[in-house]
């Protein structure tokens, strides 16, 4: 994940892997080889490319298009054919889509026409030019989800330009900040990079809001939760662990959660594994509660979660100063 | 002067005038004012494939200089300036000057002709293909490139495709130009045009002035519209989609598609 203001680069490198610009200096590896020592066209074959304006060929066909690269290899016919609807299909394409052409698509589609494009002879290795930098704002988080779901299916390496931290920290593993002049200015995690930033720049670019960026990364299930005495409608305890706070919450038979014991005590805010603590914190600043109980698929106590806990790890997490 | 004096005129064309009398020389032998016989269907079928040999001689000549080069140069996106303000200095010196320059090398006939106008016919064929190649959208030949296509695979598959309607365009230009400078041939000592009547009044009377220069303005009006038709028929159907308002052409295909991101 290259991220960096406009000029920082991050295109240069990136077009530097598969000598659409010439290394100067310094060299790329893949898999252990140079790419200066290979053949340009070759090592641009086995590289998917994905550029920001798509750049699907208008005379072509939906079908033509992704058949670029296999065309290229010299691929017979049918397994050309049984390729594209494969692809097609891959990224939720009705097949008969393979004979319209781009100006008879949507953006979202033709966007999605284009990674099938650059996917076909199943590259290992993909470069992606801020994919969805042309797409409006609604689809393109939406297609970034779908993207995010793809990948986890495909594993490829991806190296992937985008001047939206927001848009890098989502869908990066490891992100790269680039900063004015070609200079790397932090290589991390985003966890890291939002946790501990490199230095003023870098604390600049990833913005005000790192503390709630960094919320939207960790889900509920990643952190230790309090746990509260359960008792159940009876009266009777029923939770088995220490609990390490002290208001009892009353429970179901199925340990769902009902309300808290006590006189005056309110309804439960509830709030799932699998939320990020973003939305947890969202929550339960809305409800107006310090305490939520977690729950897990079926609606059973996991745990308690609360606002303290939440403020305790951006805390824990945040070097001084 | 009898515009009848070259033989009797069919009634039918009396109402066209002078324009009745021309058409009748191209299908009625006459004699001639210099004794032979001149007009009639054969002689005006002669002129006119002489004509049009020389215009596709001529046309051919000038394909074969101004496509590879603009094509080149589109490709390579250099040089194109210097290219196209030669061609065009070269299209500012009158054909006729030409063909006299050419006397001094290669004396008076069809290859004198044909040169000249072939010369007259490349700026518009070189400056069209360079420009249409330069057109296609830069993204295009990036994403080209970036798959891995050689360079001659991108020019034969993505740009030549998208440019091919507006080299055609410009091939019609050069091409109408041609047919009608055509006509200047038996200056050039090339007398089997239809330039011949035109330019020899004298030999042909006035009808058969005017009855060869309708045929003039015909081939060349018939040389526009099947250049026209064919720049039609070059462009691609996809580029026709993302053209013309792709809702209006939405019967290309039998479901209605949406065409807005």
């Amino acid at each position: 994940m290259l991220v960096g203001p406009s000029g920082c680069g991050k295109t240069t490198a990136m077009r530097m892997v598969n000598r659409m610009i010439e290394i100067t200096e310094g060299d790329i590896l893949l898999g252990g080889r140079s790419v200066r020592e290979r053949d340009e066209a070759d090592l641009r074959r086995h590289i998917g490319y994905v550029i920001q304006q798509i750049g699907l060929f208008p005379h072509r066909t939906i079908g033509e298009n992704i058949a670029t690269v296999p065309t290229l290899l010299g691929w017979n016919r049918t397994r050309i054919a049984a390729r594209v609807d494969e692809l097609l299909d891959l990224i939720g394409l009705e097949p008969d889509i393979a004979r319209r052409y781009p100006a008879q698509l949507s953006g979202g589609q033709r966007q999605r026409v284009g990674v099938a494009r650059a996917l076909a002879v199943d590259p290992p290795l993909m470069l992606m030019d801020e994919p969805f930098g042309a797409i409006d704002p609604i689809n393109r988080d939406r297609l970034q989800n779908e993207f995010l779901r793809l990948q986890a299916r495909l594993r490829k390496t991806i190296v992937f330009v985008t001047h939206d931290i927001d848009e890098a920290i989502k869908m990066g593993d490891r992100i790269a900040v680039m900063r004015e002049g070609g200079h790397l200015a932090q290589y991390a995690t985003p966890a890291e990079l939002l946790a501990a930033p490199a230095d003023d720049f870098v604390r600049d670019f990833v913005g005000a809001d790192r503390a709630l960026k960094r919320l939207a990364l960790q889900r509920v299930r990643d952190i230790e939760l309090h746990r509260a005495p359960l008792v159940g409608e009876d009266g009777a305890a029923r939770s088995d662990g220490t609990p390490d706070i002290a208001y009892p919450l009353v429970v179901d038979d199925q340990e769902r959660p009902l309300r808290w014991a006590g006189a005056g005590a309110g309804d439960v805010h509830r709030v799932e594994l699998d939320d990020t603590l973003r939305d947890a914190l969202s929550g339960l600043l809305q409800s107006d509660v310090q305490y939520g109980a977690v729950v897990d698929v079926e609606g059973r106590v996991a745990g308690i979660i609360s606002i303290d806990l939440i403020h305790d790890l951006v805390q824990r997490e945040e070097p001084v100063g | 002067m009898d515009p009848r004096e070259g033989g009797g005129m069919t009634t039918s064309l009396a109402f066209l005038g002078v324009f009745g009398d021309g058409i009748d020389f191209l299908v009625r032998e006459r004699q001639g004012r210099g004794g032979g016989n001149v007009g009639g269907l054969q002689q005006t079928g002669e002129l006119l494939w002489g004509h049009i040999k020389l215009s596709i001689a001529a046309m051919l000549a000038a394909c074969a200089v101004a496509l590879p080069v603009g094509v080149v140069l589109g490709h390579t996106g250099r040089g194109g300036f210097v290219a196209v303000s030669v061609a065009n200095i070269g299209r500012a010196v009158p054909s006729i000057a030409l063909i006299f320059v050419f006397f001094a090398w290669f004396g008076a006939g069809f290859f004198n002709v044909m040169l000249a106008l072939a010369l007259l016919a490349i700026p518009p064929i070189l400056t069209n293909t360079y420009v249409g190649m330069r057109e296609v959208d830069r993204e295009l030949v990036d994403a080209g490139r970036g798959m891995g296509m050689s360079a001659w695979r991108l020019v034969r598959s993505v740009e030549l495709p998208l440019a091919l309607p507006l080299v055609l365009a410009g091939v019609r230009v050069s091409a109408v130009n041609v047919v009608a400078t055509a006509t200047i041939a038996p200056l050039a000592g090339f007398a089997d045009t239809l330039g011949d009547p035109i330019i020899n009044a004298g030999v042909y009377g006035d009808e058969g002035r005017v009855g060869a220069a309708m045929l003039v303005a015909l081939v060349a009006i018939t040389t526009e519209l099947l250049f026209a038709a064919a720049q039609r028929a070059v462009t691609p159907e996809g580029v026709k989609l993302s053209r013309g308002g792709s809702r209006q052409r939405s019967h290309f295909t039998n479901r209605r598609v949406p065409t807005t991101p």
